[in-house]
């Protein structure tokens, strides 16, 4: 998936390069803090962990009787109003998404195929119709068609609300600015927070079903079209909108034919995103009766692995699917590219009418030769369980040369000489010189504002008395990051260089994105049999993607002028890329470090579930254990750390303003 | 652009046009369903472990083939359902492993959910070790055996201590406590989902090196592999097991007490009459049955469906019992 710096582009290089001395430079500087944190480490080694005065330890105690609280009043004989309008409400969106499934399972899968086949094709040109079709097969073929037809109800339904909540409120985030700032730590909460810490509130109050999967769904998928949509409308060029003004336009008139005709492309990529978003949640959704292809990944990882990891393939295809499509249609129906003759218009016509027709002969042969509901014919699904099967148990063998002498020692390697003494050193210098170092380092490289934040929310994951699970997860965060970062740096150079490995990344990158991890992380945990090693590296293959992306984009985005002039001084190709382009792309690379932290929290819980300790496996123990207090004081803080980690790292006040100048 | 609104407009035409013939469609279809048998649909809740997955499929089964029910299975984690069954989404589920503060909020205080007694198996959680480590060191029969050989299960996140690998986090256990009221020099490692539990020690079997875990019957995989159980001090009264409930490391200085497995119903399902109320709350059978079931679904990669109709012709007697015949 993408995230929204991404889309905006990368950051465009400075003109000019500062040229600091050496000695000034933000990384030595930072390295000096280093230091001396590690002086603070030898000369007070665990004397001074985060003093339980500065705790407030009846949190949770009060989150859990406000959960015991909010369910006996839920479920008493005559619940109030506020719990029959929300009854009311979930059961509102259990018929919208029961609906939706029934409408595509009456049409028969023969009737169903054909319509969304055509209609990808009417609006989005062959390819579009191509991936529409390999998508359906996909799930026949696999014999998931009934889940993926439950998911697909489910994620066009919380789609379709997304973008009706989200869409409005990004405009208007576009249009003011104070809007915007209000908004936006909400957003940023709605997307850190996850989604295990506040399943139990939303299951008290819409109880279980597609209603309240729909609900959790949204929390995560309405951010991106909010932001999106926001970053849209603030990209129609100044100019444009000063000259419609002075020409008398009315805010409306500015708004409906300038700011939203301007900034179509924009939309389109907001309803684009928030597919994908919504995709991610499949698996949480299965949790609280969201049906679908996430069951078969929750309880083929107990009883048949290769089942869940089937089932994550199915995601994966109905993810790229619906993105490629909608990626077509936006291009295909852009009204600046495409100038119809009026034959060119009749051609259309005719055309609208005959897929027309051709639907309703579909759906009427379907029914009439009663082809069946769901398609429940030949399948392939036997044989590809039985290849999987024969990869896992290669995979879960310890006699294999892979695990004697690649995973096993690699594993062995990152917990005893980077993973361990990273957290020891961050769990065992007095919290004191933690603190000071990281605000130290916020300081240096991001400037006084986000100082002041790293150190308010570093004080708040000590004040709701999560003190050490944050510094295991910290130091989780760090290696993981370093290592995505350090790959996808790689990578992207290298796809920006070469246009094959770019081509070749692109599916990797879709597929790494979607998957959902509790599909892999178990394998990893065979071939990785430590605590730590699991989690680590399947944050490491969600964030690195991002990175790719930003940095190739920020290395291909260097001006050309820059290039042919090194040319012309006779640099060689290796010159260029070393002395030229990466330097320039410098802040894109930066950006990719703080979104590759964004993305790796993003996985903490998922690692929790896979034998990595932290604030992770507290939430899921929150959750599972019904102790929601703690699940929602450790999801606190993991958000303060993700709100410090992304200060330290975001750059500086000029950084962030020449990226909001380009959006 | 005027001329191409009005187009699109006649375009928008078109399509509404088409979405309301398929709309018409629909809803003749919609008219002609079916409509279902007396039982009615019942809603059984399968959990994430193999020995559900066997309770409720042959419960379905059961249910579909003699009572005429339509049976839906969902997969809602285990706290979260108690709010379905008060909510009566779901009607049952046949095996809950002691969740005391939801039969008290749930049971006792909202009435919203009925205990309904033993599904026959019994649950025991205790340190396990394979077998052939004990035939090594007979001393590991008792935790008394284990004090001063604890550097044999290091592990490279223990350090010099041994490792203890503990388990699902979403399971009662007491593994740290317990521990520290011995005098145990063990590294408690927390490893997250029974999955990865279950990888993690497999693998290190597998090489016929030493491990010490948390691990519990009735299990299909016991089956597979012969874990053998080291015994803990004598339970005494007021000794507890789940760490949730805090207090003194004293306190918990015990072996694991042997739990009776319940089945839990939805209130209003409890009430219903249906005749699957009946068949359910006679519902009951032994670890070994449950196990025989969940090792062809776990272990052998059976159609849960087909496992279920294999276990129900074998063992008609049985059911007949459950069916009050």
């Amino acid at each position: 998936m993408t995230t929204v710096d991404e889309v905006v582009g990368a950051v465009p290089a400075p003109v000019v390069i500062d040229h600091r001395p050496w000695w000034r430079s933000r990384a030595v500087l930072s390295a000096l803090v280093v230091v001396g944190m590690l002086v603070g480490y030898y000369a007070a080694k665990g004397k001074y962990t985060w003093p339980a005065a500065l705790e407030w330890n009846s949190l949770t105690g009060h989150l859990d009787s406000f959960q015991i609280w909010l369910s006996d009043q839920s479920n008493a004989a005559h619940p109030n109003l506020f719990f029959r309008v929300v009854t009311g409400i979930s059961s509102g969106l259990d018929t919208l998404v029961t609906w939706i499934y029934d409408a595509l399972t009456k049409l028969t899968w023969v009737g169903t195929s054909f319509v969304a086949t055509l209609f990808a094709w009417r609006f989005g040109g062959r390819r579009a119709a191509v991936f529409m079709f390999t998508g359906l097969a996909t799930f026949a073929a696999f014999g998931l068609w009934d889940d993926s037809m439950q998911t697909l109800s489910l994620v066009l339904a919380a789609v379709g609300l997304s973008l009706a909540v989200g869409l409005p409120l990004g405009i208007i985030a576009g249009r003011s600015e104070r809007f915007d700032r209000a908004i936006t730590p909400v957003l940023d909460a709605m997307q850190i927070i996850p989604a295990f810490a506040y399943l139990m509130p939303v299951v008290i109050l819409f109880s279980v079903g597609p209603g309240a999967a729909v609900i959790t769904t949204m929390i995560y998928s309405v951010p991106p079209a909010v932001r999106i949509a926001s970053l849209g409308i603030r990209g129609v060029p100044a100019n444009t909108v000063e000259a419609a003004q002075a020409l008398g336009s009315t805010g409306r008139q500015l708004l409906l034919k300038v700011q939203l005709p301007l900034s179509r492309r924009m939309l389109l990529l907001a309803v684009n995103q928030t597919i994908l978003f919504a995709l991610s949640m499949v698996v949480i959704a299965g949790l609280i009766g969201g049906s679908g292809l996430g069951d078969p990944v929750t309880n083929g990882l107990n009883t048949n692995p290769a089942v869940a990891i089937l089932a994550g393939a199915a995601i994966v295809a109905m993810a790229i699917m619906l993105d490629r499509v909608t990626e077509a249609i936006a291009e295909r129906t852009d009204p600046t590219r495409r100038h119809l003759d009026d034959a060119g218009r009749r051609r259309l016509r005719v055309t609208t009418a005959g897929v027309v027709v051709a639907c309703l002969v579909a759906v009427g042969v379907g029914i009439a030769a009663h082809a069946g509901d769901i398609y429940t014919r030949f399948t392939i699904q036997d044989w590809l369980l039985a290849r999987i099967q024969s990869v896992l148990n290669y995979i879960a063998n310890p006699s294999t040369f892979l695990f004697q002498h690649i995973t096993n020692p690699l594993g062995n390697f990152l917990t005893q000489h980077v993973l361990l003494p990273l957290d020891t050193f961050l769990a065992e210098t007095p919290w004191f010189v933690t603190v000071a170092g990281f605000v130290l380092i916020a300081f240096i490289v991001s400037g006084l504002r986000p100082a002041l934040v790293t150190a308010a929310m570093l004080a708040l994951t000590g004040f709701v008395g999560e003190w050490q699970p944050a510094m295991d997860t910290a130091s989780q965060v760090l290696v993981a990051t370093a290592i995505a970062v350090l790959l996808g740096i790689v990578l992207g150079v290298w796809a920006a260089e070469s246009d094959r490995v770019s081509q070749i990344l692109r599916p990797i990158n879709d597929i790494l994105q979607t998957l959902p991890q509790l599909v892999y992380v178990i394998p990893f945990v065979y071939l990785f049999p430590i605590s730590y090693v699991p989690g680590l590296i399947a944050s490491v293959l969600y964030a690195f993607p991002v990175v790719v992306r930003l940095v190739e984009r920020g290395v291909r985005d260097v001006a050309p002028q820059s290039v042919e002039a090194a040319g012309a001084f006779g640099a060689t190709r290796r010159q260029v890329l070393l002395k030229v382009k990466i330097p320039l792309a410098r802040d894109a690379i930066m950006l990719g470090v703080n979104q590759g932290i964004i993305m790796v929290l993003a996985v903490v819980v998922i690692a929790g579930l896979a034998s990595t300790p932290g604030l992770g496996y507290e939430v899921v123990q929150g959750l599972q254990r019904n102790e929601f207090g703690l699940g929602v004081v450790a999801s606190i803080a993991i958000l303060a750390l993700g709100i410090a980690l992304d200060r330290v790292t975001r750059g500086t006040q000029g950084n962030r303003r020449a990226r909001e100048d380009v959006s | 652009m005027k001329v191409g609104f009005k187009k699109s407009h006649i375009r928008l035409g078109v399509v509404a046009v088409a979405l309301a013939a398929v709309g018409v469609l629909v809803a003749t279809n919609v008219a002609t369903a079916r409509t279902g048998s007396g039982c009615g649909t019942v809603t059984l809740n399968e959990q994430a472990w193999a020995g559900s997955t066997a309770n409720t499929y042959v419960a379905k089964y059961v249910l579909e083939k003699s009572l005429g029910c339509k049976v839906k299975i969902t997969q809602i984690a285990e706290i979260p359902v108690y709010e379905a069954l008060a909510h009566a989404k779901v009607d049952a589920v046949l095996e809950d492993w002691q969740h005391v503060d939801q039969y008290k909020q749930y049971a006792t205080k909202q009435k919203s959910v009925v205990i309904e007694g033993s599904n026959g198996v019994h649950g025991h959680i205790f340190w396990g070790i394979p077998d052939y480590l004990m035939k090594q060191y007979p001393q590991f029969k008792t935790w008394k055996g284990l004090k001063g050989k604890e550097s044999i299960f290091k592990s490279p996140e223990s350090g010099s201590q041994g490792m203890f690998l503990g388990g699902d986090p979403s399971y009662v256990q007491k593994d740290a406590q317990l521990i520290q009221a011995l005098g145990l020099n063990f590294k408690f490692v927390s490893v997250g989902a029974e999955s990865a539990q279950t990888a993690r020690w497999t693998q290190l079997v597998k090489q016929k090196k030493p491990v010490l875990f948390y691990w519990y019957t009735p299990q299909y995989l016991n089956a597979q592999y012969h874990i053998v159980e080291v015994q803990l001090p004598k339970p005494f009264k007021g000794c507890k097991d789940d760490a949730k409930a805090g207090g003194a490391v004293a306190q918990y200085k015990c072996a694991y007490s042997t739990y009776p497995l319940e089945k839990v119903f939805g209130s209003k399902f409890a009430k219903s009459g249906s005749p699957a109320v009946a068949f359910l709350k006679k519902f009951s059978w032994t670890n070994d049955q449950q196990n025989t079931v969940a090792t062809w679904i776990a272990g052998q990669h059976m159609k849960p469906d087909s496992a279920a109709e294999k276990w129900v012709k074998a063992n008609q007697a049985q059911v007949n019992k459950w069916l009050g015949k």
